[in-house]
């Protein structure tokens, strides 16, 4: 198994916790880390990916520490966030020369695959600094498959690709995380998150605030009301059959229909239709407003 | 009652009953005067000026403007000092004090030309500069005038404070123009000195964004070549040994083992130095000396750290303007290069 | 197009009214030694309000904008902001556009009122009108007690706050922003997409938005721009590229099998799709028998809505991708010129 563990982890520098008391697991797929700036998401990645050592707590990868433990290497590859790359070699150059580093049996051949994987075959030969942002992002990645890891670590990946390159390395991403793969993603464009991980790990001020599916995580948060936009045949009406059950605490009219308020979300949603069907109200539209990642997250980062 | 504000791209959409108002603060249209590239290059300009002398930066940046300006001023205060005490004028106007004057140039410049130029470079603010209504060359040029006017305060104030120390203590009004006559020439030499250290040292400071990287290859250029030149100087000149008649004043003993010669003298040898035609040349290793070269072809007379330029006086002028023409060429060709949107 | 694309030479030039586009470009090119071709031909007209550029990799797009701004020459082609000639009219054309560029621009040691009113002397402002605006723009784009402390200290999102106020502070009537939101976590990009968005709207200023993120284009753009190899690929409002379908989307927490079972019974031809259903959509009486069926079920409905076509869609190499299986075929649209 390569599952990445965190146990308890803290890490500080003098007076500034950067990372507090952390135990989580991130098993095979797709799982997007997400934080505000500065709330520790570099740390924990520098803590699995090694670089750093635990003040407290253990981090392990499939079982074995990270801190001082180069084995870790064969098993993890990491696409860091800054500009990591020798820009005065080309680009097959870099990855083969990590190739050789990770001392593969097959380094050419490697790093052939590799290169193909990410689409720069036709950009290979060029050297790294007539590269495009998201040229480099590729070959960074290319570096870090080329020993095919099991785990893989991305620091905003998707930093400076235009439109078609972004939809390239999510379906990559999303392939190699269906092959079993463990795959750690810290980004801050949640829509991309949204479709790419099945669970995020959502860390603010150095504590993991929440785990898991982000639908549930919303589910959890029962105090906050759910809130609705329903566009029908007529709002009002369905709007005041709403207002009269329990599960459901305000009702708006708003220019893009009844935006209604819903403390118990489970049961309008299963009231809903069968209401408007008593009154022959037809429905048009129902949208959760506050179910996505952007509202989830929003709402942990702000209690 | 319901108010409307209706704020759309600035309209006044004031609302108000006896009760209450309320204002509107959107979003305003500017539709004053605009003024053009001439203005945005002088406001850009007095800018850099007070850069150059650490105005509106904080303490710590007036320090070396400040240290160098009271140094510099030193000998037209002691000047004044001596000429109160009625004795000759110290210090001339074309040299003034001429190994002083070239370390608190070589001080200025090197600290504060990366003021100007190398602050903006390592923050990559040109873009900014270049997507408004000025033209790529209008930066360097704005640059060049303050600091050439920053370098050129420098110099010839001290010069003006000397003359105004002197006339002040003369009575005739032949003495005061005398001063007068003597002080112009000075200025012009102040003013090259002006213009080709602050093109130099812009140029030098234009090469990197890094102020150490700056404020070191400017001093270094100077300092070296300033040293190198007075060695070669001092090497080239060659020894010359001349007989001379020496008449000891009367009483005093003769002079031991002196052949006699006419009229009570006698002989000595004195061993002078005498420039080469290399001394005469290695002048344009440094821009100062170079500058002095200039004067003296220019019919500068006070003794400076060239010991006369023979017949190559042209060739001095020309290296001048070598020296110009590059500095110039070499900030041209950097901000050609540099921004890239 | 055979109207002349700018005002003639000494004319003056400024509002732009309803009709005429804020940037225009007729066959522009733009090539390097290489040989690398930055523009081919490119032609695009954009309208007022807030328009979206996208997919240009970084020498296109940098390109296109130093020569809108009349700082490069192009190979051929024409080229026009605001109605005026970019080659002819560059001055004047920066005097009305302002630029917040991609990369860190500003200085660490000084204040953000001290940059942005010197950058205002910069765009011809008198001494006094450069300080107020100044001021304004500061204040317009969230920066309060902060903009007397040394732009050093500032966070990330505060930085791109003052690299946009010093665009404003010329009063534009064009403003280009190059990736505004890069670097800046999902509150900050939030409150910047917002930010944005009330400028298109209450300040009267067109906007054009250089960014890679679709989804962010798709939330406060008017239009779009899509440049791919230096070509025009295609340029449309969103609303047109985001068209709803006659395909209805419903999601169910929990009895998806039942619903597809109930909706087949009733003849809609249901199929499934991720976690929801789709059918499709022939007439209000879809939304009536699906109503009933969820009804009937007592299932748990958590969205009901008809298919939107994306942006995203545009590069997708495979038309009628994996991502939208609609029932019946769907012709790919041609590449059109808006």
């Amino acid at each position: 198994m390569s599952d990445i563990e965190l146990r308890s982890v803290s890490r500080w520098y003098g007076n500034v916790v950067a990372v507090n008391d952390i135990t989580m697991t991130v098993g095979e797929g797709v799982t997007g880390l997400l934080g505000p700036n500065g709330a520790g998401k570099s740390t924990v990645l520098h803590l699995i990916a090694g670089f750093l050592a635990p003040s407290r707590g253990e981090v392990t990868v499939g079982g074995r520490p990270t801190w001082r433990n180069p084995g870790i290497y064969r098993t993890v590859g990491l696409v860091p966030e800054r500009d990591s790359v020798y820009a005065f070699l080309t680009g097959a150059e870099f990855v083969l020369a990590t190739a050789k580093l990770h001392e593969l049996a097959d380094p050419a051949g490697a790093a052939s695959r590799a290169i193909a994987i990410v689409d720069m075959a036709e950009a290979q030969d060029r050297r790294i600094s007539t590269y495009s942002k998201g040229m480099r992002q590729r070959i960074k990645v290319a570096a870090a498959l080329v020993h095919d890891p099991q785990v893989l670590l991305l620091d905003e990946p998707f930093n400076g690709m235009d439109p078609r390159q972004r939809l390239h390395m999510m379906d990559l991403l999303t392939r190699l995380g269906a092959e079993g793969r463990t795959i750690l993603l810290s980004s801050h464009i949640l829509e991309e998150v949204e479709q790419l991980a099945d669970t995020i790990q959502v860390i603010v001020s150095g504590r993991l605030a929440a785990s898991g599916d982000f639908r549930a995580i919303r589910r959890l948060m029962t105090s906050r009301p759910h809130v609705f936009l329903v566009r029908s045949s007529d709002d009002r009406l369905l709007g005041s059959a709403l207002i009269g059950r329990p599960a459901v605490t305000g009702v708006e009219l708003t220019t893009g229909g009844l935006q209604v308020r819903a403390s118990d979300f489970g049961a309008f949603s299963r009231e809903l239709a069968g209401l408007a069907r008593d009154r022959s109200i037809r429905l048009r539209e129902l949208l959760p407003e506050d179910e996505s990642l952007e509202s989830v997250f929003a709402y942990l980062v702000e209690s | 009652m319901s108010v409307d504000q209706g704020s759309r791209g600035g309209s006044s959409g004031l609302a108000s009953t006896e009760a209450g108002v309320i204002h509107d603060i959107g979003y305003r249209r500017y539709t004053g005067r605009r003024l053009g590239r001439a203005q945005i290059i002088r406001a850009l300009f007095w800018h850099s000026l007070r850069s150059a002398y650490g105005l509106g930066r904080g303490a710590k940046a007036k320090i070396v403007p400040v240290f160098t300006f009271v140094i510099m001023c030193l000998p037209a205060i002691v000047n004044a000092v001596v000429i109160a005490r009625g004795q000759p004028r110290l210090v001339p106007y074309d040299t003034y004090a001429n190994q002083l004057r070239v370390v608190v140039m070589i001080i200025f410049i090197a600290a504060q030309a990366p003021e100007l130029v190398s602050r903006d470079l390592r923050s990559h603010v040109l873009p900014l500069y270049f997507c408004r209504p000025l033209r790529r060359m209008d930066y360097p040029v704005a640059k060049l005038a303050a600091f050439i006017t920053a370098c050129l305060a420098l110099i010839e104030i001290p010069l003006l404070l000397l003359y105004v120390g002197t006339v002040a203590q003369v009575h005739s009004g032949s003495a005061v123009w005398a001063q007068t006559r003597a002080l112009i020439p000075g200025l012009l030499v102040g003013l090259m000195w002006a213009v080709l250290l602050a093109a130099i040292g812009l140029a030098l400071a234009s090469m990197s964004g890094r102020r150490a990287y700056a404020t070191g290859s400017i001093a270094i250029y100077f300092f070296l070549t300033w040293i190198l030149s007075g060695i070669l100087i001092a090497v080239t000149q060659r020894n010359v040994m001349r007989t001379v008649l020496i008449k000891p004043p009367p009483g005093a003993p003769a002079p031991p083992g002196a052949p006699a010669g006419p009229g009570g003298t006698f002989q000595a040898h004195v061993i002078t130095q005498v420039p080469t035609t290399a001394t005469h040349l290695v002048g344009l290793v440094s821009p100062f000396t170079t500058l002095d070269g200039v004067r003296q072809w220019l019919g500068g007379t006070s003794t400076g750290p060239v010991p006369g330029v023979g017949s190559y006086g042209a060739l001095y002028g020309a290296m001048l303007l070598v020296l110009i023409a590059a500095s110039l060429g070499g900030l041209a060709s950097r901000y050609r290069k540099a921004s890239t949107l | 197009m055979s109207a002349p694309l700018t005002a003639r030479a000494g004319e003056p030039f400024a509002e732009p009214d309803r009709g005429t586009p804020v940037i225009e470009t007729r066959a522009l090119t733009k090539r390097y030694p290489g040989p690398v071709t930055a523009l081919d031909a490119l032609t695009v007209r954009v309208e007022p309000g807030i328009t979206g550029l996208v997919g240009a990799n970084g020498a296109g797009k940098s390109t296109l904008i130093k020569i809108l701004l009349g700082l490069l020459e192009p190979t051929g082609g024409q080229a026009a902001v605001l109605g005026g000639d970019c080659q002819r009219d560059g001055e004047r054309i920066r005097a009305l556009t302002g630029y917040m560029p991609e990369h860190d621009c500003l200085p660490p040691d000084v204040t953000a009122t001290e940059f942005v009113t010197h950058l205002g002397r910069m765009s011809g402002l008198p001494p006094t009108a450069a300080k107020e605006r100044a001021a304004e723009s500061l204040r317009h784009v969230g920066l309060y007690e902060e903009r007397y402390r040394q732009i050093g200290t500032y966070s990330t999102g505060m930085k791109q706050r003052v690299k946009l106020a010093q665009a404003l502070v010329g009063d534009p009537r064009l403003l280009l922003l190059d990736e505004p939101t890069v670097g800046l976590d999902p509150a900050g990009r939030g409150s910047m997409l917002e930010l944005i968005a009330r400028i298109g709207a209450e300040f009267g200023i067109s906007i054009v938005v250089a960014s890679h993120l679709l989804g962010e284009i798709e939330r406060i753009c008017d239009h779009l721009v899509a440049i791919e190899a230096g070509r025009l690929l295609r340029a449309d409002t969103i609303t047109s590229m985001t068209q709803a379908s006659q395909v209805l989307l419903i999601e169910v927490d929990e009895g998806t099998d039942r619903l597809l079972a109930e909706l087949a019974r009733r003849g809609l031809e249901p199929r499934a799709y991720e976690r929801a259903v789709l059918v499709r959509l022939d007439g209000d009486e879809t939304y009536d028998a699906v109503r009933d069926a969820v009804a009937d079920l007592g299932l748990p409905l958590n969205r009901l809505e008809q298919r939107r076509r994306r942006v995203e869609e545009l590069f997708r190499d495979t038309q009628g991708s994996q991502d939208d299986p609609m029932p019946g075929s769907q012709t790919p649209e041609a590449s059109h010129v808006g």
